[in-house]
C-alpha cells in the first residue's frame, strides 16, 4: 500500500511538470505568433502607404497604370461609322483654301482644311473643327 | 511555380479585356441603332482571323474581329470598307485590337457574300508615335 501511494505522489509531480512545461511552450508560441501578426501587420501597411511619386520624375505610378488602359469611345466610333463622310464632304466644301484666296484667312484655311483631311473619318475631331471654323474663318453652316 | 501562376492570371486579365472591348463596341452599336443615329446594326465578334496576318501578339483561334452589318440587304462594297476604314483609321483602336491578341479586322454583311479584310498590324503605325 505504501509503495502504490509513493507511486501515486511521484506520478503527480511528474503530471504537474509537465504541465507547466507545456504552459511555458505555449506562451513562448503565442508571444512569437503575436510577433510575426505586428511584423505582417507592418508590411501591410507599409505596402498599402507606398509612397506612389516616383522619386526621379513627377510621374505618378497610378497615372503610368492608367495610361496602359486605353479606354476607346465606342459612340465616337459609331458616330464616325454612320456620319462622318457626310460631315466631311460638308467641311472640305465649306473651308476648302480655294474659297480664301487672297483673304486674311488664307492660311487658317489651309491649316483647318488639312486637319479635316488628316481626320476625315473621326467625327470627334470633325466636330470641334467646325466649331473652329465658325469662329475663327466665319462660316455659316 | 509563382511565375506560372503570375501568367495564368494575366492570360485570364487579357481575355477578359478583350470581351469587355467586345462588349463596349456592341452596346455603343445597340445603342446607336436603338437611338435611331445608325441605320444598321453592327455586332463584333470574335473569329479565327488570316493566317497570313498574323504577328507575334496573335491569340491562337481568336486572331479575327469581325464586324457584321445587320442591314436587311445586301451592302455594297464601298459601304463595307467605310465601316473598315473608320477602324483601321482609329490608331488607337487599332493598336489595342493588336495588343489583345487580335491580327485581322474582317467587314461583311448578313445578307451577301462578299466582305472585307484588314491586316491590323499594317495599320497600327508600330515604331511611331500616335498623331
Amino acid at each position: 500500500m505504501k509503495y502504490i501511494l509513493l507511486q501515486i505522489k511521484a506520478d503527480t509531480i511528474v503530471v504537474s511538470s509537465i504541465a507547466n512545461e507545456i504552459t511555458y511552450s505555449n506562451n513562448f508560441w503565442f508571444w512569437l505568433a503575436i510577433i510575426e501578426l505586428v511584423v505582417i501587420l507592418v508590411l501591410v501597411f507599409k505596402l498599402s502607404h507606398k509612397k506612389n511619386n516616383l522619386a526621379f520624375s513627377e510621374l505618378n505610378k497610378d497615372n503610368l497604370k492608367k495610361s496602359q488602359e486605353t479606354d476607346i469611345d465606342m459612340g465616337n466610333v459609331m458616330k464616325s461609322i454612320n456620319y462622318s463622310s457626310e460631315l466631311y464632304k460638308e467641311l472640305s466644301r465649306k473651308c476648302h483654301p480655294d474659297r480664301f484666296i487672297n483673304s486674311p484667312n488664307q492660311k487658317l484655311a489651309e491649316e483647318i482644311f488639312q486637319e479635316i483631311a488628316r481626320d476625315k473619318r473621326n467625327h470627334e475631331k470633325l466636330t470641334a473643327l467646325k466649331e473652329r471654323a465658325i469662329k475663327e474663318l466665319y462660316i455659316t453652316f | 511555380m509563382w511565375y506560372k501562376v503570375i501568367q495564368i492570371a494575366d492570360w485570364f486579365g487579357e481575355m477578359s479585356e478583350r470581351y469587355k472591348l467586345v462588349r463596349d463596341f456592341n452596346k455603343a452599336a445597340k445603342d446607336s441603332f436603338i437611338n435611331g443615329q445608325a441605320a444598321t446594326l453592327l455586332e463584333a465578334k470574335i473569329t479565327w482571323g488570316e493566317s497570313s496576318y498574323r504577328h507575334a501578339f496573335s491569340k491562337f483561334m481568336g486572331g479575327g474581329f469581325r464586324i457584321k452589318a445587320l442591314s436587311g440587304r445586301p451592302m455594297a462594297k464601298y459601304e463595307l470598307i467605310e465601316v473598315g476604314k473608320v477602324v483601321v483609321d482609329n490608331e488607337a483602336l487599332v493598336r489595342k485590337l493588336v495588343s489583345l491578341g487580335w491580327d485581322t479586322l474582317e467587314v461583311h454583311d448578313n445578307h451577301g457574300v462578299s466582305g472585307c479584310k484588314w491586316a491590323l498590324k499594317e495599320h497600327a503605325h508600330i515604331g511611331g508615335f500616335l498623331k
